[in-house]
Protein backbone atom coordinates (compact mmCIF):
# COMPACT_ATOMS: atom_id res chain seq x y z
CA UNK A 1 0.00 0.00 0.00
CA UNK A 2 3.07 2.03 0.21
CA UNK A 3 3.95 1.38 -2.70
CA UNK A 4 1.93 4.94 -3.62
CA UNK A 5 3.81 6.70 -1.48
CA UNK A 6 5.98 8.99 -3.50
CA UNK A 7 9.13 10.09 -0.62
CA UNK A 8 10.88 12.59 -2.70
CA UNK A 9 7.49 14.46 -3.06
CA UNK A 10 7.49 14.46 0.73
CA UNK A 11 10.78 15.77 1.10
CA UNK A 12 10.16 18.29 -1.74
CA UNK A 13 6.81 19.65 0.67
CA UNK A 14 8.67 19.49 3.73
CA UNK A 15 11.26 21.48 2.44
CA UNK A 16 9.13 23.79 0.14
CA UNK A 17 9.00 27.77 0.29
CA UNK A 18 5.65 27.60 1.12
CA UNK A 19 5.14 25.66 3.85
CA UNK A 20 8.26 26.92 5.87
CA UNK A 21 6.56 30.29 5.27
CA UNK A 22 3.38 28.84 5.95
CA UNK A 23 4.96 26.92 9.14
CA UNK A 24 6.02 30.36 9.78
CA UNK A 25 3.06 32.41 9.28
CA UNK A 26 1.26 29.59 11.58
CA UNK A 27 3.54 29.68 14.13
CA UNK A 28 3.85 33.67 14.24
CA UNK A 29 0.18 34.26 14.29
CA UNK A 30 -0.04 31.44 17.48
CA UNK A 31 2.41 33.98 19.51
CA UNK A 32 1.23 37.00 18.90
CA UNK A 33 -2.14 36.10 19.02
CA UNK A 34 -1.50 34.04 22.81
CA UNK A 35 0.42 37.18 23.91
CA UNK A 36 -2.41 39.92 23.08
CA UNK A 37 -5.07 37.35 24.38
CA UNK A 38 -2.72 36.22 28.21
CA UNK A 39 -2.80 40.43 28.23
CA UNK A 40 -6.16 41.20 27.66
CA UNK A 41 -7.41 37.99 29.54
CA UNK A 42 -5.33 39.70 32.80
CA UNK A 43 -7.78 42.84 32.86
CA UNK A 44 -10.82 40.57 32.27
CA UNK A 45 -9.89 38.17 35.22
CA UNK A 46 -9.04 41.27 36.94
CA UNK A 47 -12.30 42.64 36.25
CA UNK A 48 -14.06 39.65 36.74
CA UNK A 49 -12.66 39.47 40.23
CA UNK A 50 -12.94 43.44 40.84
CA UNK A 51 -15.46 44.33 43.94
CA UNK A 52 -16.91 46.55 41.32
CA UNK A 53 -19.88 45.06 39.84
CA UNK A 54 -20.08 47.07 36.69
CA UNK A 55 -16.42 45.79 36.22
CA UNK A 56 -17.76 42.22 36.93
CA UNK A 57 -20.81 42.41 34.38
CA UNK A 58 -18.35 43.52 30.97
CA UNK A 59 -15.86 41.02 32.63
CA UNK A 60 -18.92 38.52 32.28
CA UNK A 61 -20.41 39.97 28.97
CA UNK A 62 -16.92 39.56 27.46
CA UNK A 63 -16.76 36.12 28.21
CA UNK A 64 -19.87 35.54 27.08
CA UNK A 65 -19.52 36.95 24.03
CA UNK A 66 -16.53 35.27 22.14
CA UNK A 67 -17.15 31.70 23.91
CA UNK A 68 -20.51 31.37 22.97
CA UNK A 69 -20.18 32.13 19.08
CA UNK A 70 -17.96 29.93 16.85
CA UNK A 71 -14.32 31.46 16.37
CA UNK A 72 -15.04 30.77 12.41
CA UNK A 73 -17.87 33.35 12.51
CA UNK A 74 -15.36 36.08 14.49
CA UNK A 75 -12.96 35.18 11.86
CA UNK A 76 -15.77 36.11 9.12
CA UNK A 77 -16.56 39.37 11.23
CA UNK A 78 -13.80 40.56 11.60
CA UNK A 79 -12.39 40.19 8.32
CA UNK A 80 -15.71 41.13 6.01
CA UNK A 81 -17.95 42.88 8.35
CA UNK A 82 -15.40 45.10 10.66
CA UNK A 83 -13.71 47.36 7.28
CA UNK A 84 -17.66 47.90 5.96
CA UNK A 85 -18.44 49.08 10.02
CA UNK A 86 -15.96 50.79 10.36
CA UNK A 87 -13.54 52.70 7.88
CA UNK A 88 -10.24 52.13 10.03
CA UNK A 89 -10.26 48.51 8.69
CA UNK A 90 -10.48 49.30 5.29
CA UNK A 91 -7.25 50.18 4.95
CA UNK A 92 -4.52 48.82 3.30
CA UNK A 93 -2.62 47.84 6.63
CA UNK A 94 -5.87 45.32 7.54
CA UNK A 95 -3.93 42.09 6.01
CA UNK A 96 -5.72 38.53 6.60
CA UNK A 97 -2.92 38.13 9.52
CA UNK A 98 -3.99 41.09 11.08
CA UNK A 99 -7.92 40.03 10.96
CA UNK A 100 -6.83 36.18 12.50
CA UNK A 101 -4.56 38.31 15.30
CA UNK A 102 -7.59 41.03 16.02
CA UNK A 103 -9.99 38.03 15.98
CA UNK A 104 -8.13 35.01 17.39
CA UNK A 105 -6.64 37.50 20.55
CA UNK A 106 -10.20 38.14 21.20
CA UNK A 107 -11.07 34.95 21.02
CA UNK A 108 -8.57 33.44 23.06
CA UNK A 109 -8.69 35.97 25.46
CA UNK A 110 -11.77 35.07 27.00
CA UNK A 111 -10.40 31.49 27.26
CA UNK A 112 -7.21 32.86 29.23
CA UNK A 113 -9.10 34.95 31.30
CA UNK A 114 -10.95 32.42 33.25
CA UNK A 115 -7.79 30.38 33.41
CA UNK A 116 -6.13 33.45 34.51
CA UNK A 117 -9.11 34.11 37.24
CA UNK A 118 -8.14 30.52 37.99
CA UNK A 119 -4.38 31.17 39.00
CA UNK A 120 -5.21 34.06 40.69
CA UNK A 121 -7.86 32.78 42.98
CA UNK A 122 -5.51 29.77 43.57
CA UNK A 123 -3.21 31.48 45.52
CA UNK A 124 -3.77 32.05 49.59
CA UNK A 125 -5.48 35.59 50.71
CA UNK A 126 -2.99 35.22 53.63
CA UNK A 127 -0.41 36.33 50.94
CA UNK A 128 -2.21 39.39 50.02
CA UNK A 129 -3.16 39.72 53.91
CA UNK A 130 0.43 39.46 54.57
CA UNK A 131 1.60 41.73 51.83
CA UNK A 132 -1.08 44.54 53.14
CA UNK A 133 0.29 44.02 56.80
CA UNK A 134 3.51 45.19 55.12
CA UNK A 135 2.31 48.02 53.92
CA UNK A 136 2.41 47.35 50.40
CA UNK A 137 0.00 49.12 47.58
CA UNK A 138 -2.43 46.56 46.16
CA UNK A 139 -0.57 46.65 42.35
CA UNK A 140 2.88 45.92 44.38
CA UNK A 141 1.00 42.76 46.13
CA UNK A 142 -0.41 41.71 42.67
CA UNK A 143 2.63 42.41 40.54
CA UNK A 144 5.45 40.81 43.21
CA UNK A 145 3.31 38.12 45.21
CA UNK A 146 0.18 36.80 43.65
CA UNK A 147 1.15 37.22 39.89
CA UNK A 148 4.78 35.21 40.40
CA UNK A 149 2.86 32.42 42.02
CA UNK A 150 -0.44 31.94 39.68
CA UNK A 151 2.01 31.70 37.20
CA UNK A 152 3.19 28.31 38.08
CA UNK A 153 -0.79 27.45 37.73
CA UNK A 154 -1.50 28.74 34.55
CA UNK A 155 1.27 27.72 32.60
CA UNK A 156 0.04 24.01 32.00
CA UNK A 157 -3.64 25.42 30.74
CA UNK A 158 -2.18 27.93 29.46
CA UNK A 159 0.30 25.08 26.77
CA UNK A 160 -3.13 23.80 26.29
CA UNK A 161 -4.08 27.05 24.42
CA UNK A 162 -1.22 27.73 22.72
CA UNK A 163 -1.55 23.52 20.96
CA UNK A 164 -5.22 24.82 20.31
CA UNK A 165 -4.57 28.16 18.99
CA UNK A 166 -1.47 26.58 16.70
CA UNK A 167 -4.65 24.35 15.41
CA UNK A 168 -7.13 27.09 14.72
CA UNK A 169 -4.99 29.25 12.74
CA UNK A 170 -5.34 26.84 10.09
CA UNK A 171 -9.47 28.30 10.25
CA UNK A 172 -7.74 31.79 9.20
CA UNK A 173 -7.29 29.90 5.18
CA UNK A 174 -11.04 31.12 4.83
CA UNK A 175 -9.62 34.53 4.98
CA UNK A 176 -6.77 33.99 2.63
CA UNK A 177 -4.41 33.81 4.82
CA UNK A 178 -0.86 31.58 3.55
CA UNK A 179 -0.71 29.43 6.36
CA UNK A 180 0.83 25.76 6.59
CA UNK A 181 -2.61 23.69 5.75
CA UNK A 182 -3.19 25.75 2.90
CA UNK A 183 0.26 25.12 1.68
CA UNK A 184 -0.67 21.32 1.65
CA UNK A 185 -3.74 21.79 0.12
CA UNK A 186 -2.55 23.98 -2.50
CA UNK A 187 0.25 21.23 -3.19
CA UNK A 188 -2.57 18.48 -3.25
CA UNK A 189 -4.58 19.40 -5.52
CA UNK A 190 -1.67 20.46 -7.82
CA UNK A 191 -0.22 17.40 -7.40
CA UNK A 192 -3.36 15.28 -6.97
CA UNK A 193 -1.45 13.11 -4.63
CA UNK A 194 -2.59 13.51 -0.61
CA UNK A 195 -0.76 11.52 1.71
CA UNK A 196 2.61 13.08 0.73
CA UNK A 197 1.65 17.01 1.25
CA UNK A 198 -0.55 16.31 4.48
CA UNK A 199 2.03 14.26 6.01
CA UNK A 200 4.54 16.98 5.57
CA UNK A 201 2.44 19.58 7.06
CA UNK A 202 1.84 17.17 10.11
CA UNK A 203 5.15 16.84 10.61
CA UNK A 204 5.67 20.82 11.11
CA UNK A 205 2.58 20.59 13.50
CA UNK A 206 4.55 18.11 15.42
CA UNK A 207 7.74 19.85 15.33
CA UNK A 208 6.20 23.36 16.56
CA UNK A 209 4.15 21.30 19.90
CA UNK A 210 7.47 19.39 20.73
CA UNK A 211 9.02 23.11 20.90
CA UNK A 212 6.13 23.94 22.97
CA UNK A 213 6.55 21.02 25.56
CA UNK A 214 9.88 21.38 25.86
CA UNK A 215 9.72 25.18 26.96
CA UNK A 216 6.29 24.64 28.66
CA UNK A 217 8.23 22.47 31.13
CA UNK A 218 11.22 24.71 31.63
CA UNK A 219 8.61 27.60 32.39
CA UNK A 220 7.17 25.28 35.04
CA UNK A 221 10.70 24.45 36.71
CA UNK A 222 11.52 28.07 36.30
CA UNK A 223 8.41 29.25 38.48
CA UNK A 224 8.86 26.21 41.05
CA UNK A 225 9.98 28.31 43.93
CA UNK A 226 12.42 26.10 45.72
CA UNK A 227 16.38 26.84 46.22
CA UNK A 228 17.08 23.24 44.46
CA UNK A 229 14.89 23.65 41.39
CA UNK A 230 13.82 20.70 41.51
CA UNK A 231 13.33 18.25 38.65
CA UNK A 232 10.45 17.41 38.67
CA UNK A 233 8.27 20.03 38.94
CA UNK A 234 5.67 20.62 41.81
CA UNK A 235 2.25 19.79 41.44
CA UNK A 236 -0.03 22.48 40.90
CA UNK A 237 -2.16 22.88 44.15
CA UNK A 238 -5.21 24.16 42.61
CA UNK A 239 -7.26 23.28 40.96
CA UNK A 240 -7.83 24.63 37.32
CA UNK A 241 -11.00 24.49 34.81
CA UNK A 242 -10.82 21.83 32.20
CA UNK A 243 -12.10 23.60 28.98
CA UNK A 244 -12.88 21.98 25.93
CA UNK A 245 -12.39 23.66 22.72
CA UNK A 246 -12.91 20.89 20.14
CA UNK A 247 -16.46 22.65 19.24
CA UNK A 248 -14.48 26.08 18.93
CA UNK B 1 1.64 60.22 80.63
CA UNK B 2 2.10 57.39 79.83
CA UNK B 3 3.37 57.20 76.50
CA UNK B 4 0.50 55.00 74.46
CA UNK B 5 1.55 53.62 70.86
CA UNK B 6 -1.50 52.00 70.03
CA UNK B 7 -5.06 52.67 71.01
CA UNK B 8 -8.40 51.61 70.19
CA UNK B 9 -11.18 53.49 71.27
CA UNK B 10 -15.18 51.91 71.66
CA UNK B 11 -14.16 50.13 68.20
CA UNK B 12 -16.64 48.36 66.59
CA UNK B 13 -17.25 45.45 63.97
CA UNK B 14 -19.23 43.76 61.91
CA UNK B 15 -19.46 41.09 59.49
CA UNK B 16 -23.24 41.00 58.02
CA UNK B 17 -25.09 40.75 60.65
CA UNK B 18 -22.53 39.46 63.21
CA UNK B 19 -21.26 42.14 65.38
CA UNK B 20 -17.77 40.52 66.32
CA UNK B 21 -16.54 43.37 68.26
CA UNK B 22 -19.30 45.58 70.54
CA UNK B 23 -17.02 48.58 71.56
CA UNK B 24 -13.69 47.59 72.62
CA UNK B 25 -11.32 50.18 73.96
CA UNK B 26 -7.81 48.71 74.41
CA UNK B 27 -4.01 50.76 74.75
CA UNK B 28 -0.61 49.61 74.93
CA UNK B 29 2.08 51.71 76.18
CA UNK B 30 5.86 51.68 74.59
CA UNK B 31 7.46 48.84 75.51
CA UNK B 32 4.62 46.71 77.33
CA UNK B 33 3.27 43.35 76.07
CA UNK B 34 -0.22 42.50 76.19
CA UNK B 35 -1.52 39.48 75.80
CA UNK B 36 -5.29 38.70 74.83
CA UNK B 37 -7.08 35.31 75.83
CA UNK B 38 -10.59 34.13 74.93
CA UNK B 39 -12.68 31.69 73.74
CA UNK B 40 -12.77 31.68 69.88
CA UNK B 41 -14.90 33.71 68.40
CA UNK B 42 -14.77 36.50 70.98
CA UNK B 43 -13.30 39.22 67.95
CA UNK B 44 -9.62 39.09 69.05
CA UNK B 45 -8.11 38.49 65.95
CA UNK B 46 -10.74 40.71 64.79
CA UNK B 47 -9.41 43.46 67.07
CA UNK B 48 -5.41 42.79 66.35
CA UNK B 49 -6.65 43.16 62.36
CA UNK B 50 -8.12 46.36 63.59
CA UNK B 51 -5.12 47.88 65.10
CA UNK B 52 -3.01 46.41 62.37
CA UNK B 53 -5.32 48.48 60.01
CA UNK B 54 -6.03 45.52 58.04
CA UNK B 55 -9.97 45.75 58.26
CA UNK B 56 -11.55 49.53 59.08
CA UNK B 57 -13.24 49.56 62.21
CA UNK B 58 -17.16 50.24 61.64
CA UNK B 59 -17.80 52.39 64.75
CA UNK B 60 -15.08 53.95 66.83
CA UNK B 61 -11.27 54.80 66.54
CA UNK B 62 -7.56 53.15 66.19
CA UNK B 63 -4.52 55.54 67.14
CA UNK B 64 -1.09 55.49 66.04
CA UNK B 65 1.19 57.49 68.70
CA UNK B 66 -2.13 59.95 68.83
CA UNK B 67 -2.74 59.87 64.99
CA UNK B 68 -6.08 58.90 63.92
CA UNK B 69 -5.33 55.98 61.03
CA UNK B 70 -9.82 55.30 60.85
CA UNK B 71 -10.02 58.95 59.87
CA UNK B 72 -7.87 57.62 56.41
CA UNK B 73 -8.54 56.04 53.19
CA UNK B 74 -7.07 53.04 51.64
CA UNK B 75 -4.01 55.02 49.93
CA UNK B 76 -3.05 56.58 53.02
CA UNK B 77 -2.90 54.01 55.20
CA UNK B 78 -0.41 51.89 52.89
CA UNK B 79 2.60 53.34 54.26
CA UNK B 80 1.29 53.37 57.95
CA UNK B 81 0.41 49.61 58.12
CA UNK B 82 4.43 49.42 57.76
CA UNK B 83 4.69 50.91 61.09
CA UNK B 84 2.96 47.67 63.13
CA UNK B 85 4.26 44.60 62.22
CA UNK B 86 2.24 41.89 62.32
CA UNK B 87 2.62 37.60 62.87
CA UNK B 88 0.34 35.91 61.01
CA UNK B 89 -1.42 31.89 62.37
CA UNK B 90 -0.20 30.73 59.70
CA UNK B 91 3.10 32.77 58.50
CA UNK B 92 2.06 34.01 55.28
CA UNK B 93 5.01 34.31 54.23
CA UNK B 94 5.83 35.13 50.34
CA UNK B 95 5.97 32.20 48.69
CA UNK B 96 7.89 32.93 45.85
CA UNK B 97 10.37 34.41 47.56
CA UNK B 98 13.32 33.16 49.77
CA UNK B 99 13.81 34.10 53.61
CA UNK B 100 16.05 36.51 52.65
CA UNK B 101 13.42 38.23 49.91
CA UNK B 102 10.76 38.12 52.32
CA UNK B 103 12.87 39.61 54.60
CA UNK B 104 13.68 41.94 52.52
CA UNK B 105 10.15 42.60 50.63
CA UNK B 106 9.01 45.86 52.85
CA UNK B 107 12.29 47.43 52.69
CA UNK B 108 12.75 47.67 48.99
CA UNK B 109 9.05 48.39 48.10
CA UNK B 110 7.94 49.80 51.10
CA UNK B 111 10.35 51.78 52.46
CA UNK B 112 11.98 52.35 49.32
CA UNK B 113 15.75 51.17 50.37
CA UNK B 114 18.72 50.54 47.83
CA UNK B 115 18.71 46.64 47.62
CA UNK B 116 22.08 46.52 48.86
CA UNK B 117 21.33 48.70 52.53
CA UNK B 118 17.91 46.02 52.22
CA UNK B 119 20.07 43.20 52.27
CA UNK B 120 22.34 44.17 55.15
CA UNK B 121 19.20 44.99 57.02
CA UNK B 122 17.89 41.97 56.55
CA UNK B 123 20.69 39.03 57.09
CA UNK B 124 21.37 41.10 60.35
CA UNK B 125 17.49 40.57 61.35
CA UNK B 126 17.73 37.07 60.02
CA UNK B 127 20.62 36.34 62.53
CA UNK B 128 18.86 37.53 65.20
CA UNK B 129 16.08 35.16 64.80
CA UNK B 130 18.48 32.46 64.52
CA UNK B 131 18.43 31.43 61.10
CA UNK B 132 20.85 33.63 58.42
CA UNK B 133 21.95 29.94 57.29
CA UNK B 134 18.60 29.54 55.77
CA UNK B 135 18.60 32.68 53.63
CA UNK B 136 18.05 31.37 50.29
CA UNK B 137 16.04 29.01 51.55
CA UNK B 138 12.16 29.08 49.86
CA UNK B 139 9.79 28.80 52.84
CA UNK B 140 8.47 25.60 51.49
CA UNK B 141 11.62 24.06 52.43
CA UNK B 142 11.38 25.61 55.95
CA UNK B 143 9.85 23.95 58.89
CA UNK B 144 6.87 25.87 60.46
CA UNK B 145 8.89 27.11 63.49
CA UNK B 146 11.57 28.60 61.18
CA UNK B 147 8.84 29.77 58.71
CA UNK B 148 7.20 31.50 61.45
CA UNK B 149 10.93 33.05 62.77
CA UNK B 150 11.22 34.56 59.43
CA UNK B 151 7.58 36.19 59.48
CA UNK B 152 8.86 37.73 62.67
CA UNK B 153 11.96 38.85 60.96
CA UNK B 154 10.02 40.56 58.15
CA UNK B 155 7.82 42.74 60.69
CA UNK B 156 10.41 43.26 62.82
CA UNK B 157 13.00 44.61 59.99
CA UNK B 158 10.84 48.07 59.44
CA UNK B 159 11.39 48.58 62.71
CA UNK B 160 7.56 48.88 63.92
CA UNK B 161 6.42 50.96 66.52
CA UNK B 162 4.41 47.75 67.81
CA UNK B 163 4.39 44.19 66.99
CA UNK B 164 1.03 42.20 67.20
CA UNK B 165 0.92 38.64 66.92
CA UNK B 166 -1.87 36.60 66.33
CA UNK B 167 -1.89 32.89 67.83
CA UNK B 168 1.84 32.77 66.45
CA UNK B 169 2.55 29.34 67.71
CA UNK B 170 -1.47 27.85 67.40
CA UNK B 171 -0.32 26.57 63.49
CA UNK B 172 2.70 24.81 65.37
CA UNK B 173 4.00 21.43 65.75
CA UNK B 174 4.58 21.14 70.04
CA UNK B 175 8.29 21.18 69.69
CA UNK B 176 8.79 23.65 67.44
CA UNK B 177 6.41 26.02 69.66
CA UNK B 178 9.62 26.77 72.12
CA UNK B 179 11.86 28.57 69.24
CA UNK B 180 9.08 30.98 68.23
CA UNK B 181 8.17 31.59 72.34
CA UNK B 182 11.95 32.12 72.80
CA UNK B 183 12.21 34.92 69.80
CA UNK B 184 8.94 36.42 71.06
CA UNK B 185 10.43 36.48 74.81
CA UNK B 186 13.53 38.07 73.44
CA UNK B 187 11.38 41.03 71.76
CA UNK B 188 10.02 41.55 75.35
CA UNK B 189 13.09 41.54 76.88
CA UNK B 190 14.45 44.32 74.65
CA UNK B 191 11.45 46.73 75.30
CA UNK B 192 9.57 45.68 72.26
CA UNK B 193 5.86 46.93 72.39
CA UNK B 194 4.06 43.83 71.87
CA UNK B 195 0.39 42.51 71.56
CA UNK B 196 0.01 38.92 71.62
CA UNK B 197 -3.38 36.12 70.65
CA UNK B 198 -2.27 33.74 72.25
CA UNK B 199 -3.30 30.16 73.90
CA UNK B 200 0.40 29.73 76.02
CA UNK B 201 -0.98 30.81 79.35
CA UNK B 202 2.85 30.15 80.70
CA UNK B 203 4.23 32.79 78.19
CA UNK B 204 1.33 35.29 79.66
CA UNK B 205 2.58 34.29 82.77
CA UNK B 206 5.97 35.09 82.30
CA UNK B 207 6.16 37.78 79.99
CA UNK B 208 2.61 39.78 80.17
CA UNK B 209 2.92 43.39 81.43
CA UNK B 210 -1.56 42.64 81.73
CA UNK B 211 -3.11 40.15 80.57
CA UNK B 212 -6.72 40.65 78.59
CA UNK B 213 -9.55 38.47 78.36
CA UNK B 214 -11.53 39.04 75.44
CA UNK B 215 -15.12 37.26 75.04
CA UNK B 216 -18.21 38.00 72.77
CA UNK B 217 -16.80 41.08 70.81
CA UNK B 218 -15.83 42.82 74.59
CA UNK B 219 -12.92 42.71 76.99
CA UNK B 220 -14.05 41.27 80.10
CA UNK B 221 -10.92 41.81 81.97
CA UNK B 222 -7.38 43.16 81.94
CA UNK B 223 -5.20 42.94 85.12
CA UNK B 224 -1.34 42.02 85.53
CA UNK B 225 -0.84 38.62 85.14
CA UNK B 226 -0.14 37.70 88.42
CA UNK B 227 -3.61 38.95 89.56
CA UNK B 228 -4.98 37.36 86.54
CA UNK B 229 -3.81 34.08 87.00
CA UNK B 230 -4.47 34.05 90.96
CA UNK B 231 -7.32 35.95 91.11
CA UNK B 232 -9.47 36.53 88.28
CA UNK B 233 -12.54 38.98 89.56
CA UNK B 234 -15.05 38.30 86.73
CA UNK B 235 -16.95 34.61 86.38
CA UNK B 236 -16.16 34.57 82.86
CA UNK B 237 -12.29 34.42 83.12
CA UNK B 238 -12.56 31.83 85.79
CA UNK B 239 -14.44 29.63 83.37
CA UNK B 240 -12.08 30.27 81.14
CA UNK B 241 -8.80 29.38 82.90
CA UNK B 242 -10.54 26.06 84.44
CA UNK B 243 -10.85 25.05 81.27
CA UNK B 244 -7.26 25.67 79.98
CA UNK B 245 -4.54 24.02 81.79
CA UNK B 246 -1.29 25.89 82.42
Amino acid sequence: MLASFDSHLFWTALTSGPYWRGALTALELTVVALATAVVIGFFVALGALSRLRRLRTLAWIYNWLFRATPTLLQLYFVWYALPQIWGVFAGHWFTPFAAAWIALSLNEAAYMSEIIRAGLLSVDPGQELAGRALGMTRRQILGRVIVPQAVRIVIPPTGNEFITLLKLTSLAFVISLHELLTAAQELASSTFQYPEPLLASLVYYLAIVSALMLIQSRLERRFTFTSRRRRRAAPATAAVPVVSHDAR
Amino acid sequence: MADVVLRAVDVHKCYGDLEVLKGVTFEVDRGQVKVIIGPSGSGKSTLLRCLAMLEAPDGGDVFLEGERLSALGEKQLAPHRSEVGMVFQRFNLFQNMTALGNVMCGLVHVRRLPKGEARQRALELLARVGLEDKASQYPDELSGGQQQRVAIARALVMRPKAMLFDEPTSALDVELVREVLDVMEALAREGTTMVVVTHELRFAQHVASSVLMMDDGRIVEEAPPKEFFSAPKEERTKRFLDLVEL
